[in-house]
């Protein structure tokens, strides 16, 4: 009974104390604009070229689809800061000196995260009542069939994002922006594993149960479907079949059961946390052990010197100090040297692996045949600096050196863009491969299409970075990008400019307007963080 | 130099008003910002350092006021704020190179400046590892160098001895009276030794009000004749507490001898003390909470 008020305690705490800040409200924004582009047909599911009749059951699976897929994929980035929030603000010090167990502490953590996703989901369950109101096309109204892909799809699915996302954190390795990257990668995964290996138990999102009993369905009312389900942004228009009036998915024992079982494996996992997670003990970190030096002989040099003399008596007495004056010349640093400090500290940190993997991807880039060079080389080579793109503009947010760095002069006129030509500089470097190439090949319009995408990708970073302060949107945002752009050649999409084809130009246009105003963005963003209320 | 502060206010979302119609005139010196914990102190530094808008009220630096061109006050201002955060995986010395660059310092005059700092702030056998590793005092020294870099007119230390041990904090007491000839210091803090040790002016905060403003000695003076020791036997500190405000106490075997503000003597055998600033703050901080008192009745 203790437990369970301990476990109720934190989860409480930790739901408040997320539910009260600004972000919460734009999760919940988020999740509105989710139901209106679904219940204003921009989502929807396809059965092949067709449509089922809007019932309540067509409407409840369409929306808690969308949700289920939407929310399980960026509700990780929302809650995945449930542990880091007590690391960040000490709490996490005070409550390791507590009888707290590990998985007590994870447990309450598990379900203040799932009420922060399950409040997304209620939102979008209120967007679907809403949207049979005024877009069903079938008078009868269903609430269990409206409501039952929220409770037994999307719920369980979201359970399993809550408990991954603290796995996520309390393993060191995915704790950070390796993590962020890697869950696109997961996700994907879980979303298509069961459809690959035709194992419906590995179904956590409830995708494949519901698909084959819409295509079931089709195919006993619509005349010529044999098979086709998609679920997705509508650019094509699709054909309603009004034969298909469908009532909802018929769930058996084993289904449902099957279902619930989702929450115990979420449950499991939060418990399997509780094996990794370091109890904030800052010796369990990632940071290497420290390597103490020889101490540096460095005696003041004579000249123009203000003379300090420390009084007191120390263990090694300090010796007097020699503070030079520094004369108005001395305040002309050049523009280059900010930039190469901004690169340095961009790349500090980088172990000596990730060079060996961005050189052999430069090289690779060189040697390979043109297509695949601009094509997957150059979109691997773009993904790899990922982390150091996604600190820039949360830098100052992450490590609370604002106030040092907002009380120097400069900042919009020299600051900023020495951080985005660190950042061009990254991509120019990673990508000069494919480069060289098109250059060689005379592909001007290529050629223009790589110089556009070097320049987005520092740009989105930036902007982003300054607005969230956090790297999590760009970690997240690129990651989807650059699977659904580079890595499946969708047209517009694809950064590299390698998918776009004859209008190659036009989207290098695009994406180089796009760039000046995500710098725009950063650009005012920073001017509102040097100016604060 | 001068800096001038006029009028100001802060009001934060919520009707929370952390400053009230300040002002100030600082010239070459150190100013010792008092106040109790919420007086408004790291506000106002914020607002001094450009960090923060003030909700009305102006600041001037030689005539510039700053909220139009804080790049005026900017290159020549030096901040050490309440909380800061470093990078974790550069070292001391990485750090304050790129704190040099950011504020535009030539390499050379950076890099000499840098390697007295670090030898002042007693970093130089630690510059080379990672700030990720070091303790709360060793960062607040590396704060301190930073805030020095670009050899400041404005020096805006916001409780700068937090976590140093007692020889760091006289060194840095030492090294603040030295810098403060030719330019303006203002160190806010809520220990009153700190003060007493280097400030040439005073200002007493309270509530978001400007309470005293004023030179130690003329602070000093304020409450002289009106600071005695009274020795009480422990039952009766009770009612002497209820009757004078008591600064201080020290059990001895003849009582409790008692500091007490007071502006006659509290009995017969009350003995006149020498008034220490501490004193002056307290008296300070007593007559508003007297004032407010007295409008609420």
């Amino acid at each position: 009974m203790r437990q369970l008020r301990v476990i109720f305690a934190i989860a409480r705490a930790d739901f408040l104390e997320r539910a009260r800040r600004y972000s919460f409200f734009l999760t919940l924004l988020f999740a509105v604009i989710l139901g209106y582009s679904a219940a204003t047909g921009k989502i929807t599911i396809r059965l092949g070229d067709y449509r089922g009749v809007y019932t309540s059951a067509w409407i409840g699976i369409m929306v808690a689809m969308v949700t289920t897929c939407f929310v399980s994929l960026v509700g990780f980035y929302v809650v995945k800061n449930a542990v880091d929030c007590d690391r960040q603000t000490g709490v996490g010090q005070i409550l390791a000196t507590t009888p707290l167990s590990k998985s007590s502490y994870l447990v309450g953590k598990f379900f203040s995260n799932f009420a922060v996703l399950a409040s997304m989901v209620f939102i979008l369950a209120l967007s679907a009542i809403v949207m049979w109101f005024f877009a069903a096309e079938d008078p009868r109204f269903d609430l269990w069939a409206l409501v039952s892909p929220f409770l037994l799809v999307a719920l369980p699915a979201i359970a399993l994002t809550a408990s991954l996302a603290l796995l996520f954190e309390s393993l060191p390795v995915l704790r950070g922006g390796v993590g962020n990257v890697i869950w696109v990668f997961a996700w994907s995964l879980g979303i298509g594993l069961p459809e690959l290996t035709g194992l419906p138990w590995l179904d956590a999102s409830g995708l494949m149960t519901v698909s084959e009993q819409m295509m079931a369905a089709a195919r006993t009312t619509i005349p010529g479907y044999t098979h086709g389900f998609s679920l997705g942004i509508n650019l094509e228009p699709v054909t309603v079949a009004q034969t298909l009036r469908y009532q909802g998915i018929q769930w058996s024992k084993e289904e449902v059961f099957v279902r619930l079982i989702w929450f115990c494996v979420a449950f499991v996992l939060a418990l399997l946390a509780a094996l990794f997670f370091d109890r904030f003990d800052p010796a369990c970190s990632l940071v290497p052990l420290l390597r103490r030096r020889k101490p540096q002989d460095q005696s003041p040099e004579a000249g123009d010197v203000l003379t300090l003399a420390a009084s007191v008596t120390t263990a090694r007495p300090p010796a007097a100090v020699h503070l030079t004056l520094l004369a108005g010349a001395a305040h002309t640093g050049a523009f280059g040297r900010l930039f190469a400090a901004e690169l340095r500290l961009a790349v500090k940190g980088l172990r000596w692996w990730w060079y060996v993997v961005a050189a052999g991807l430069v090289a690779a880039q060189f040697f390979a045949p043109l297509e695949l060079s601009r094509g997957p080389l150059l979109g691997v080579a773009w993904i790899w600096p990922i982390l150091i793109w996604s600190a820039m503009g949360a830098r100052e947010s992450r490590f609370g050196t604002n106030e040092l760095l907002f009380s120097s002069a400069w900042i919009l006129r020299r600051q900023l863009p020495a951080c985005w030509f660190a950042g061009v500089a990254v991509a120019l470097l990673t990508g000069i491969g494919a480069a060289i190439r098109l250059f060689l090949a005379g592909q001007n319009a290529s050629l223009m299409a790589w110089l556009a995408g070097a320049l987005f990708l520092p740009s989105f970073a930036l902007a982003l970075g300054i607005w969230s302060g956090s790297s999590k949107p760009y970690e997240g945002l690129l990651t989807a990008l650059w699977y659904i752009g580079p890595m499946n050649r969708t047209p517009g999409l694809d950064f590299t400019g390698a998918a776009n084809g004859p209008i190659t130009l036009r989207y290098s246009v695009i994406y180089l307007a796009l760039s000046a105003a995500l710098l725009t963005l950063a650009f005012f963003g920073r001017a509102r963080q040097l100016r604060s209320d | 130099m001068r800096l001038v502060v006029d009028n100001l206010s802060k009001e934060y979302r919520g009707k929370v008003q952390a400053l009230r119609r300040v002002k100030l005139t600082l010239e070459a010196g150190v100013l010792g910002l008092l106040g109790p914990n919420g007086a408004g102190k790291s506000t106002l530094m914020r607002i001094l350092a450009t960090i923060t808008q003030p909700s009305s009220g102006r600041v001037l630096w030689n005539e510039t006021e700053i909220a139009r061109d804080p790049d005026v006050l900017r290159a020549v201002l030096g901040y050490l704020p309440q909380d800061f955060g470093v990078y974790p995986n550069l070292n001391a010395l990485e750090f304050l190179e790129y704190l040099a660059a950011v504020r535009g310092i030539a390499a050379a005059a950076a890099r000499k400046r840098i390697g007295e700092l670090l030898e002042l702030v007693n970093l130089t056998d630690a510059a080379k590892r990672p700030l990720g590793g070091y303790s709360g005092g060793m960062r607040q020294r590396v704060g301190i160098a930073q805030a020095l870099l670009n050899d400041p007119q404005l020096l805006i230390v916001d409780e700068p001895t937090a976590g140093l041990d007692p020889e760091e904090r006289m060194r840095f007491r030492n090294l603040l009276s030295e810098l403060s000839g030719e330019r303006v210091v203002i160190l806010s803090t809520h220990i009153v030794s700190d003060v007493e040790a280097v400030a040439t002016e005073i200002a007493i905060l309270s509530h978001g009000q400007l309470l005293a403003h004023d030179s130690p000695e003329s602070l000093l003076a304020s409450v002289s004749g009106r600071v005695w020791e009274v020795v009480v036997p422990s039952a009766d500190l009770g009612a002497l507490r209820l009757k004078h405000l008591v600064s201080s106490t020290a059990h001895r075997t003849d009582g409790v001898h008692a500091r007490v503000l007071a502006d006659a003597a509290p009995d017969r055998t009350a003995r006149s003390l020498e008034p220490s600033l501490e004193d002056a703050y307290l008296a300070a901080l007593s007559r508003q909470r007297h004032s407010t008192n007295g409008l609420a009745t």
